[in-house]
């Protein structure tokens, strides 16, 4: 799914943000990233993202080396991919809903597409009855898991989280990370940045130390899932999609993929 | 293009959301277009009563007073038709022109007879352009012989002297007034972005394509233009009537109706307008899109 191969970032500035990196995450895993402010974790997920150039070595996402891919074509790999961040990003002038929809509606989902698949979306991470709130009426647990909601309303294969619990209260915490959990049960991938190790340590999941910019430690893939999970969350989770399973939305992750190579094969044959 | 409605939406609500800013743009572009149109009508006026006026550009030249005999009038009629930009020489004799005022001035003239013809030889002539009417004058005024040269064409030749200063003026106007249009539109356009910013690294974070990014501000620019376009063609109507009977102020000429040009002027406001519009928000969208996440927001 991604491979870093000596994959080093320089800044502009001079700073030094990775050294010769070389990570191998499969589809599917959950990888907690750790280590120090300033060590480099960031930088990490914004290379990934494209969102910054390696100054050398090789990225490669979804078997396509991201090094080499075309600017044009950019928007595409982010459709696969959901991202999160610590400050959640909200639109404060935006429900809940709209907020969601947003991501939906700026790669042209069709109306009633968006309608369906965002009230799903709030349905799974517990907020169907906030959609209409705006994002300062919510508690910080509440508006991570609005922008989590947006992170998977296209149906990405892979989750991106930059210190998601980083603003909000330690059992909010556990919720948000027991929520990735169970998105990852679906096969999506998860990468979540960290530096709470107390809630590292109460998932078994696999964690790299990054310092200096530097992996310093890589446990590999954990043989057993973790079996540690709360009460209250589970129950919610096991029973808000089977409320909605009527409504399960008509955009399924091949569909979009499926758009996706549609929309780069009419710019290549526009270009033409 | 999927997801336009949604696009065209948003562009309209930012002209609203942003209205001081609008409406500083709409001043400028209104002012940008009016000026431009009083120009344009004024030029096509004048154009219209010069052709009207040139339909008989006759100069008369009249002949010093000692020239009397046949053989040196013959001369100079050729010396006439070689200057350039002349087109048809006729002789105009004396007693042609006694019998003309005789005719003209009826009875009165019997109180005249006995009195020896006072009037000059002349001839009349046309000339191909009148634009260069002062140049032609001083090449007939070297031919030998040659008096005072008088014409009905001087009006023309004012209005074709205006014309020319409207259509100068006017052009650097347009220019002038154009650039500053472009910049308080792109600038208009650059605060909702800057405003925006933040919905637009979200958007960038989600895959929307630098296109999809795009329409919403573009949209924003063709409605301003759009807006000031249809402004300006109800207040020039207005403001035509009063430049008309400013004109004829000065000089009786019958104006174009406004009817007959408003097809005209709509069309081409708006239309300017909103290039105008698109061109200004173009112009600062670039920057946005070449940056990404924490650049757009500046951190
Ligand atoms: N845009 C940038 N320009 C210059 N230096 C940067 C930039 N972003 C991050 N850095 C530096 O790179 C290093 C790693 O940063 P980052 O990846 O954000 O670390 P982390 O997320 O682990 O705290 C830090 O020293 C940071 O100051
Ligand atoms: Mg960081």
């Amino acid at each position: 799914m991604i491979r870093f191969n000596n994959v080093s970032k320089v800044y502009p500035n001079g700073t030094r943000a990775l050294n010769k990196v070389n990570i191998d995450i499969q589809k599917g895993e959950f990888v907690f990233i750790v280590g120090a402010s300033g060590a480099g974790k960031s930088t990490f997920l914004k290379l990934i993202m494209k969102e910054e150039e390696p100054t050398s070595g090789s990225i490669i996402v979804n078997d396509t080396n991201i090094t080499e891919m075309k600017r044009r074509k950019v928007p595409y790999l982010r459709r696969t991919m959901g991202i999160v961040f610590q400050d959640f990003r909200l639109i404060d002038k935006m429900t809940v809903f709209d907020n969601v929809a947003f991501a939906m509606r700026v790669i042209g989902a069709r109306p009633k597409a968006v309608k369906k698949r965002v009230h799903y979306i709030l349905g799974l991470v517990g907020l169907k009855d906030k959609a209409q709130s705006r994002p300062a009426e919510l508690s910080g647990g509440e508006q991570q898991r609005v922008s989590l909601a947006r992170a998977l309303v296209n149906n990405p294969s892979l989750i991106i989280a930059d210190e998601p619990t980083g603003n909000i209260d330690p059992e909010m915490s556990f919720e948000i990370i027991e929520l990735l959990n169970e998105i990852n049960k679906q096969g999506t991938t998860i990468i979540v940045v960290t530096h709470e190790h107390e809630l590292v340590h109460k998932f078994k999941n696999r964690v790299i130390e990054i310092q200096g910019g530097e992996i310093m430690s890589d446990t590999g893939a954990p043989t057993e899932k973790a079996d540690v999970k709360i009460e209250i969350a589970e129950e919610e989770l096991a029973e808000i999609p089977e409320e909605i399973a009527e409504e399960i939305p008509d955009v399924s992750s091949e569909e979009l993929n499926r758009e996706a190579l549609a929309a780069i094969e009419d710019e290549e044959a526009a270009e033409e | 293009m999927r997801g336009l409605g949604y696009l065209i939406k948003e562009g309209v609500r930012s002209v609203w959301n942003n209205r001081m800013m609008s409406a500083a743009s709409i001043g400028v572009l209104v002012s940008c277009l009016l000026i431009t149109g009083a120009a344009m009508l004024l030029s096509m006026n004048v154009t219209s009563v010069v052709e009207e006026i040139g339909k008989d550009n006759q100069i008369t030249v009249f002949l010093k007073e000692d020239i009397d005999d046949l053989e040196a009038i013959q001369k100079i009629g050729p010396e006439l038709r070689k200057v350039d930009n002349v087109a048809e020489v006729e002789f105009y004799s004396k007693e042609q022109a006694i019998n003309e005022y005789r005719s003209e001035l009826g009875t009165l003239f019997s109180e005249l007879q006995g009195v020896e013809n006072p009037l000059p030889n002349a001839f009349h002539l046309t000339m191909v352009d009148l634009s260069q009417y002062e140049t032609t004058v001083k090449d007939i005024r070297a031919v030998e012989g040659v008096d005072i040269i008088s014409d009905r064409s001087d009006v023309a030749k004012r209005l074709t002297d205006l014309n020319r200063l409207v259509t100068q003026v006017g052009l650097w106007l347009v220019a002038a007034l154009g650039i500053i249009s472009l910049f308080i539109i792109s600038n208009s356009v650059r605060m909702t972005m800057y405003s925006r910013r933040f919905e637009i690294s979200i958007m960038k974070s989600v895959g929307a394509t630098n296109h999809f990014v795009r329409i919403p501000f573009v949209i924003e620019g063709v409605v301003l233009g759009l807006i000031s376009g249809i402004i300006s063609s109800i207040v020039i109507a207005f403001l035509y009537e009063a430049m008309v009977s400013a004109v004829k102020y000065i000089v009786p000429v019958t104006e174009i109706p406004y009817s007959e040009l408003a097809p005209r002027m709509t069309v081409g406001f708006i239309g300017f307008g909103m290039i105008i519009g698109a061109i200004g928000a173009l112009i600062s969208i670039g920057r946005y899109l070449n940056m990404e996440g924490g650049e757009i927001l500046g951190w």
